[in-house]
């Protein structure tokens, strides 16, 4: 039982990670990127470049990915975001469904369809304790989910960057009349939404191997997460994340492993029922 | 002696006239086949099923150009033409569509089963011979009379893996856990029912999407459930997960499996101390293979194609020099072709010799293989009941 716990929490941070990536640009541009998945999947095999195919040092290889993601994020939302902009919202989320999709197909190109491990940047024997194994590599996770979701609470709340952020997300129009740097607030979130899909790949790729094809289910889950959370919420992205590593770890154990994603959705269905803005969304207004 | 002279010239002008006569008509035969001679091949080269279906690819192009650069058939190229499937069916279905047009000879569909039972009726129609990889049994129960297999299937695996497990290694309470997929679930299927007429029960019966990544619920179902072994039955990517998370959770269990236990891409990614032990029973592979000229062939084509060389491969490679030496008999009536493949007896491949059986299977003969480290050994081929 102990271990289903650990094993659902390690799975559910991953869960966790996708979603603040997600939700920084949600955030801002009030976009659901669909291919953050895929930007995942990029982080991994960016890492995986650096410190398998280059033999770097492991946090050498985390710097370049991180500083590539940043890259990529920006790139994405020259290509994805801004030709769109103004449009209606549906049509960015299909460009970013179909963004992913070219992602996907260009590591296949690039990388191959073999799936491939990367080294952990933490060493040592798992702790055992009372029969519960953990890996140092699952308290790793756990202590990134952690520092993560403080720096992105502290750079939010309290930096001049994230009430511009907030400002931006209300209103657009008014934030840049009163002299905001909307493009750079907004690329900046792009920037960081994708840093953060690909510390999550580089926490993956040891533990799940890194493949073309591994953003999808991932980046759906973090959608889930982030619905179940209440969207926009980060406290509660990471509460869903969790929640729902745990409800699939203890599904697939005691009711039946064949309906293990058929439980994420479930789940999703019954919190949108009891709280259609998810389990701590804010009521907001909207303007009419 | 007069006489005798006589004879011997008289028949040995008969064995000129024969002889020639069958070679007028073998060359006439290869004559009738315009030039190039068109091949056809979908197989999965985007989405999640890119890693099987480039075998495919891999091992009919690599047999292509070989024979190619060798000259073609009588001295005609052979030209491929392959459509992408990617990972779902209607889409194997459209690239069937698109390669009958181009009017092949020879059609080779991929590994996948459910993209198969899509596009048979289709070359049912085009009166085309089909030669599949594709590992559900039911894919040669269809009825069509021009689809053929040149790998072994599911339903030989499920009635040797659990043999194996139980009479030679002991083993009566197996936990099994296999990919949700028509792959995986035909052969858990096809395991259980195999291991009710052992007189031996699963300790547990799991599964696992195929996009899944955290299989530990289900080691840990099966550990809890006193298993004294597991059959696995998976796609090399999470045959390397379940084999990694067991070994995290300090699960020590008799493990058999599919080919993909000993696959290249699973043993990469392996410890030596997390692949020992295991076993693999399923189509033969060629990096087990004490021939230098197979191990070198597996080396080029790694270099070609940067993916290791594996059963299936082999498989698709074999078929095309199998229609090689066809077309080389009959030449390129596609009737002929089909009436030649369901006659095929004893014809030597890479590995193993293929025999066609009513059905239109021609792989009877499996490996059976247990990692040393990272290294697969062949403990020996087995060949299926009543071949």
């Amino acid at each position: 039982m102990a271990q289903l716990v650990v094993n659902g929490l390690s799975l559910g941070s991953i869960y966790a990670l996708v979603a603040l990536g997600l939700l920084l640009i949600f955030n801002t541009v009030q976009i659901v990127n669909f291919a953050q998945g895929q930007l995942l999947m990029l982080g991994a095999f960016i890492g995986i470049s650096g410190a398998v195919t280059h033999e770097l040092p492991v946090a050498t290889a985390w710097i370049i990915t991180a500083v590539a993601m940043a890259f990529i994020g920006i790139v994405f939302m020259v290509l994805v975001y801004f030709p769109l902009r103004g449009r209606p919202p549906f049509l960015v989320i299909l460009t970013t469904i179909a963004m992913g999709i070219v992602l996907e197909n260009l590591a296949l190109i690039i990388w191959g369809p073999l799936p491939v491990s990367m080294p952990s940047p933490v060493h040592g024997a798992p702790l055992r304790l009372a029969g519960v194994v953990i890996s140092m590599h699952q308290i790793f996770i756990f202590v990134t989910l952690a520092v993560i979701l403080l720096l992105q609470f502290l750079l939010l709340t309290k930096t001049r960057f994230g009430i511009l952020m907030q400002a931006t997300a209300q209103d657009l129009h008014t934030a840049r009349l009163v002299g905001i740097p909307v493009n750079r607030t907004i690329a900046v979130a792009f920037a960081f939404g994708a840093i953060l899909s690909g510390i999550a790949g580089l926490l993956v790729a040891p533990i799940f191997l890194a493949e073309p094809t591994m953003g999808g289910s991932l980046g759906l889950k973090g959608f889930v997460v982030s619905v179940i959370g209440g969207f926009g919420n980060m406290p509660g992205a990471v509460i869903g994340g969790l929640f729902l590593g745990l409800i699939e770890t203890f599904g697939a154990r005691y009711i039946s492993s064949n309906f293990r994603d058929a439980y994420a959705f479930i789940v999703m269905i019954a919190v949108l029922v009891a709280w259609p803005r998810g389990l701590f969304g804010e009521k907001s207004s909207e303007k009419v | 002696m007069r006489q005798n002279s006589f004879k011997n010239v008289v028949l040995s002008a008969a064995v000129v006239c024969l002889s020639s006569g069958v070679a007028r008509e073998s060359k006439a035969d290869v004559a009738s086949c315009g030039s190039p001679i068109p091949f056809g091949l979908t197989t999965a080269l985007t989405g999640n099923l890119a890693l099987l279906g480039i075998q495919a690819r891999n091992g009919v192009e690599f047999a292509v150009d070989e024979i190619n650069a060798s000259g073609g058939i009588a001295g005609k190229k052979l030209v491929l033409t392959t459509e992408d499937t990617g990972a779902s069916s209607t889409d194997a279905l459209n690239a069937m569509n698109r390669i009958i047009e181009s009017k092949p000879l020879i059609i080779f569909g991929s590994m996948i089963s459910p993209h198969v039972f899509a596009q048979t009726e289709g070359v049912n129609k085009s009166e085309t011979p089909f030669l599949v990889g594709a590992t559900n049994a039911k894919v040669t129960a269809q009825g069509s009379k021009w689809l053929f297999r040149t790998h072994v299937h599911d339903g030989q695996l499920a009635d040797l893996i659990p043999e194996y497990l139980v009479k030679s290694l002991g083993k009566t309470k197996p936990g099994i856990m296999a990919v949700a997929d028509d792959y995986g679930l035909g052969a858990s299927k096809g395991i259980q029912a195999a291991l009710t007429k052992l007189k031996a029960t699963p300790a547990a019966v799991t599964s696992y999407a195929p996009s899944d990544k955290d299989m530990s619920a289900q080691l840990l179902e099966i550990k809890d459930k006193g298993a004294d072994s597991l059959i696995l039955f998976g796609r090399p990517a999470d045959v390397t997960l379940v084999i990694k998370q067991m070994n995290d959770l300090g699960i020590k269990l008799t493990t058999i499996g599919n080919a993909s236990m000993v696959a290249q891409t699973t043993l990469t990614n392996l410890s030596a101390a997390e692949a020992n032990g295991g076993y693999a029973i399923g189509g033969m592979i060629p990096q087990t293979s004490p021939d230098t000229k197979i191990l070198d062939w597996a080396k080029r084509v790694q270099e070609k194609y940067k993916v290791p060389a594996d059963n299936f491969t082999v498989s698709y490679y074999d078929t095309v020099y199998m229609l090689k030496s066809i077309i080389e008999k009959v030449g390129c009536d596609k009737p002929a072709i089909r009436d030649a493949l369901a006659a095929t007896k004893s014809w030597k491949g890479m590995l193993i010799d293929y025999q066609a059986d009513a059905q239109g299977d021609l792989a009877h003969t499996l490996g059976i293989y247990r990692n040393k480290g990272k290294t697969p050994e062949l403990t020996g081929p087995i060949k299926e009941n009543g071949f």
